[in-house]
């Protein structure tokens, strides 16, 4: 029985409480006893002190009548008064004897001893106790006293000698001896002793009450009682009423504690089934029931316990199964992932074999979910999760969360086409019937990670570049990871860019093709970086506008700027400074302010200042960009829209903008030829449609001297391009306006540009050649590819689709137009049903879409660069509507 | 009793003289049968051959307080029904008259002067006192007064009563014929011994 149990305690608590109950009653009876016994004893010792004098005053009484008898007799009277002093001695003597008296003593009337029977020792001498003789002779009467005489406590009795008026008096005296004590003692039941000397000191025996009691006597003598009564004696009776209680008391606190025992038993032991029933479920085991076969509450306990146990088990077994599972698909979730990629790595360790992961993204399903309604996105993953189940009914699938799924599998062949299969059929809900494209990025153990963590990320840097790619599928290549990496620390060493002075402008010359007159210069942005070198725009804009610091980045732009061309207008070079906005920029409500503010402080007419918005960057939330847009121009400040013939806009948006210049996409003009007739249509039709609506109309990407002839047959206004000059530091730009002014003005094909090189541009460009356009920010500098994707179909609408979409869906749903060379994962079109386009490289027809990379990524574009242009980029097609 | 008084009244003419004697206590208050007496000073007078009677009636002696001349036989007649043992230890006279009825035979002669104090041995409580003076003078007092009368001639007057504790100052007088003479004694304390 542990020490702290339940029944230990309810145990010594019986004890404890019997135990001082008893021995507050034996104490309580004790006391009370000794109490009664001690006032019994005292009352018995006073009452032995009367009892004492009692006796002795009724000896004394009664040795008196004796004597007076005694002394009645006539013929004693008659020795008295006649005889012979030996006579009446011999007379005392014997009389003396008859009544027991120690002493007799004749004594005259004048006091003096006449004869005695003590050999005479008093003979002529007067009485030693004249007190008590005059007291009897005052009164002719008999008296008594307790006297000392001859060093002994003795009781005298003085009786006249009648004759019949007192001729004599007799002195009887009686020795207080053992016998007169014993009559005492046997009457009181009390010790009783006699001293003539008071004893000195205290009494040290206490198993005796004593009293010492002062007898009275006649002649002033001290004689004490000692009066004792033996405590052992009286305690006897209490004594054994006490050992009566006691064994009463031993014998009851026995019986409680059995009966304790066997209660505390009772409710103990179910108790330890309890709680051992408790500790069970504790640790998880929930199959051996509670058996405690009772009636009462306890009983009732443990059918609660068992209750409480079988619906733990059912909840656990629930929570752990949300815990690991996804609750939409019921696909295991990325933690049961992980957990089972652990354990097939380290299985797959063991066994020298392979343990590999798919992860798989929905191409633009964001756009789906936006356009289709989330319940429908819900029911494509659903119905996706399904498939993949079904086409790995033996692996693992899960879910990883929003649109990615992952798979896990042991051997790698025909993975990749497997889940391809399961997508070739599109999926028809409802009477939706849409084509799934997915970017699947494969790694496995041990090739590429040998840790389900490394892996999963791993697989998910190859899946993005699948995206990227467009490819489809792509399996982890060494080192990618490390560039996302990269990523990040550069997005920490952004922050201190600024104010490192890190950043420097770079300055392209927009051409008028008529007059061949430098028009404005294109402030285009680089951070040289400490570590990295010179990086470009496209590098490191997406992070700004990531992590909050593109409105720093821009005001700088913006600032620099400003001051530069006040700078070259001082120096008599009067340009137009054109800067690139941000899409995020036009949130910014208190630019138009910042950059009055700046105008008017470096004393530049506003419309010295062009701010280049890409397409898309206005069409992400038109209405509000509109607003910022007219206060800008409000203010004087010319607009441009950047990149035009990618962003879907539609003539009426663009009707209502306040722009004054259109800049034609250089995807259009770097390939432009005579021979292309595709790009050469969409060039033509947009100068067409920009001088329609009155806007002044500039090509970007002009590389050559063939796509400048064409521009100036088709009557384009401006011209930009490396086939005029790559962007420039100020002092290069500065330097090259002038030797062009010098130089001799060219004409049509025969015109040839001053030089200006840029440090280390031909090597950076030939390796990023493959890289389509997809970025808006894009100078001519490395280019990133985001993926590929999914999605794509043809605009058209079935009479029974149509309620299904908005109208504003509708609206900005165009039609394929391109050949998707970039799309290799099967991104065909379904004539069948309505599915949306969203070839990355160009043809898009959801506009608004934050998750296609071409508009988030756009920002202060330093675009021009037409040189870097991919030739893999696939033609694109304005949007019709 | 009469014969006395004869003696007395005989006398007179002749002699002539009265000593009124007082006995008082303490507190003034008058004596009974305090015995006075004169003795004459400077001449010895005979025995008296008198006689004097102490009666024994209702268990009592009659008279309680007895006075006679040294000499007088004194008869001590049982008039009760129950007999009596009278007896004296006083050395006055010692003497006893055991359980009798009637009158003895002798009377007892008191012969020294002296008190007797006589008792009987049956009744405790019976007591009487025979007061034997030299002298034919002596008188009881009634109501604390008595009276003497004498010859001309010098006395000593003295007092006596029972429980006389002790015998107040005698006097001595001289007395003329026809001369009345008063006294008065002051008894001590009323515990006074015999």
């Amino acid at each position: 029985m542990p020490a702290r149990s339940f029944q230990a305690r309810l145990l010594y608590l019986i004890i404890i409480v019997l135990v001082l109950l008893e021995a507050g009653t034996l104490a309580a009876v004790r006391f009370a006893g000794r109490q009664a016994m001690e006032r019994t004893v005292v009352d018995e010792v006073n009452t032995g002190a009367r009892v004492f004098d009692r006796i002795l005053q009724m000896r004394a009484g009664t040795l008196a009548d004796q004597s007076r008898v005694l002394v009645s007799d006539f013929a004693f009277k008659n020795t008295i008064a006649l005889a012979d002093v030996d006579t009446v001695t011999s007379a005392l003597d014997n009389h003396g004897r008859r009544v027991g008296a120690n002493a007799v003593l004749l004594i005259d009337l004048d006091g003096t001893v006449r004869a005695d029977t003590l050999r005479g020792r008093y003979k002529k001498k007067p009485f030693p106790f004249q007190t008590l003789f005059r007291d009897a002779d005052s009164r002719s009467a008999d008296a008594s006293a307790t006297v000392l005489f001859e060093s002994q406590p003795y009781q005298f009795v003085i009786v006249p000698v009648l004759a019949p008026r007192p001729i004599a008096y007799i002195a009887a005296g009686f020795a207080i001896d053992e016998r007169v004590l014993a009559d005492v003692a046997r009457v009181s039941s009390l010790d009783v002793s006699i001293w003539s000397t008071p004893p000195r000191g205290r009494l040290a025996n206490t198993d005796y009450a004593s009293l010492i009691h002062p007898v009275r006597t006649g002649d002033g003598s001290r004689i004490n009682a000692l009066l004792q009564r033996s405590l052992v004696e009286a305690r006897k009776p209490f004594v054994a009423l006490e050992r009566q209680v006691f064994a009463l008391s031993a014998l009851v606190l026995i019986i409680a504690v059995f009966a304790a025992v066997l209660f505390a038993r009772t409710v103990s032991s179910p108790l330890r089934i309890l709680a051992a029933g408790a500790g069970r479920i504790g640790r998880g085991e929930y199959v051996e029931p509670v058996v405690v076969k009772r009636e009462d509450e306890l009983g009732q306990l443990a059918g609660a316990f068992n209750s409480m146990q079988s619906a733990i088990a059912a909840r656990e077994e629930q929570i752990m199964f949300q815990a690991t599972h996804d609750s939409l698909t019921g696909l295991p979730n990325r933690k049961l992932f992980l957990d089972r990629l652990s354990q097939a790595i380290a299985a797959a360790s063991r066994t020298r074999g392979v343990a590999g992961m798919v992860m798989m993204d929905v191409d633009r399903f964001k756009e789906i979910n936006d356009t289709l309604g989330h319940q429908f996105g819900d029911q494509l993953l659903i119905e996706i999760g399904r498939r993949l189940t079904q086409t790995f009914p033996n692996g693992t699938v899960a879910r990883l969360g929003g649109d990615e799924f992952a798979v896990l599998f042991h051997d790698a062949r025909d993975v990749t086409e497997r889940v391809a299969a399961a997508f070739e059929e599109p999926v028809v809900l409802g009477d939706v019937s849409i084509d799934v494209n997915a970017s699947l990025g494969l790694a496995s153990f041990p090739e590429h990670a040998d840790d389900a963590g490394t892996m999963l990320r791993r697989a998910d840097v190859a899946m993005y570049d699948a995206k990227r790619n467009q490819s489809g599928v792509a399996v982890y290549e060494p080192g990618r990871d490390e560039h996302s990496v990269r990523r990040l620390s550069l997005m920490t060493d952004l922050r201190q860019a600024i104010a490192r002075d890190e950043l420097e402008l770079y300055y392209q010359p927009k051409v008028d093709v008529r007059s061949e007159r430098v028009m404005h210069a294109e402030a285009l942005v680089r951070w040289n970086h400490a570590v990295h070198g010179v990086m470009r725009p496209d590098e490191f804009i997406p992070l700004a506008e990531q992590s909050g610091r593109i409105s720093l980045i821009t005001r700088w732009v913006i600032r620099k700027a400003i001051a530069q061309c006040a700078t070259w207008r001082e120096d008599g070079l009067d340009l137009t400074i054109a800067v690139n906005l941000s899409a995020l920029d036009l949130f910014d409500s208190e630019l138009p302010t910042f950059i009055s503010g700046l105008l008017s402080e470096a004393g530049l007419a506003p419309e010295k200042l062009l701010l280049e918005i890409t397409e898309s960057a206005i069409m992400k939330d038109a209405a509000y960009a509109q607003k910022v847009l007219r206060e800008l121009k409000r203010r004087g400040v010319c607009l441009a829209i950047d990149d035009f013939g990618t962003g879907y806009s539609s003539l009426a948006h663009l009707k209502r903008l306040p722009v004054d210049e259109l800049k034609i996409d250089k995807s259009f003009v770097q390939n432009l030829s005579a021979t292309a007739s595709d790009d050469l249509v969409i060039v033509r039709s947009t100068i067409e449609l920009g001088h329609n609506m009155g806007l002044t109309v500039i090509a970007e990407g002009v590389e050559n001297a063939e796509a400048w002839r064409i521009l100036k047959d088709l009557g384009c206004d401006m011209a930009q391009g490396y086939f005029m000059s790559p962007p420039l530091p100020a002092k290069k730009f500065r330097e090259w306006v002038s030797s062009r002014v010098s130089s001799v003005t060219m004409i049509g094909g025969g015109r040839s540009w001053p030089k200006a090189t840029t440090p280390g541009r031909k090597k950076r460009r030939s390796r990023k050649r493959t890289k389509p356009r997809s970025s808006g920010l894009d100078d001519g500098g490395p280019r990133v590819r985001r993926p590929t994707l999914i999605l794509s179909a043809p605009c058209q609408f079935s009479p029974a689709t149509t309620s299904a979409i908005s109208d504003a869906a509708r609206s900005r749903c165009c039609s394929h137009m391109g050949s998707g060379a970039t799309r290799t994962c099967g991104a065909s079109s379904l004539p069948t049903s309505r599915t949306t386009t969203a070839s990355s490289s160009s043809t898009t027809s959801v506009p608004a879409n934050p998750s296609c990379p071409r508009t988030t990524n756009s920002v202060t574009r330093p675009s021009t660069d037409t040189r870097t242009t991919s030739s893999t980029s696939s033609t694109s097609s304005t949007c019709a509507t | 009793m009469v014969r006395v008084l004869l003696v007395f009244l005989v006398a007179m003419p002749l002699l002539g003289a009265t000593i009124t004697v007082r006995v008082n206590d303490a507190r003034g208050r008058a004596v009974s049968d305090a015995v006075v007496y004169a003795v004459p000073e400077g001449r010895q007078l005979p025995l008296a051959k008198k006689t004097a009677v102490m009666d024994q009636r209702n268990r009592m002696f009659i008279p309680h307080v007895l006075p006679v001349q040294t000499g007088t036989a004194v008869q001590f007649p049982n008039t009760d029904d129950v007999r009596h043992h009278v007896y004296s230890f006083s050395p006055a006279k010692t003497f006893q008259l055991p359980l009798y009825k009637g009158t003895p035979a002798n009377p007892e002669v008191f012969d020294r002067a002296g008190v007797a104090t006589l008792g009987c041995n049956i009744h405790d409580q019976m007591s009487a006192f025979i007061v034997v003076v030299d002298t034919p003078y002596f008188a009881k007092t009634v109501n604390g007064v008595a009276e003497i009368d004498v010859d001309a001639g010098r006395y000593t007057v003295r007092v006596w009563y029972p429980d006389m504790r002790a015998e107040p100052q005698p006097r001595s007088i001289a007395l003329t014929a026809n001369e009345r003479l008063s006294l008065t004694f002051v008894a001590g304390r009323a515990n006074a011994r015999p």
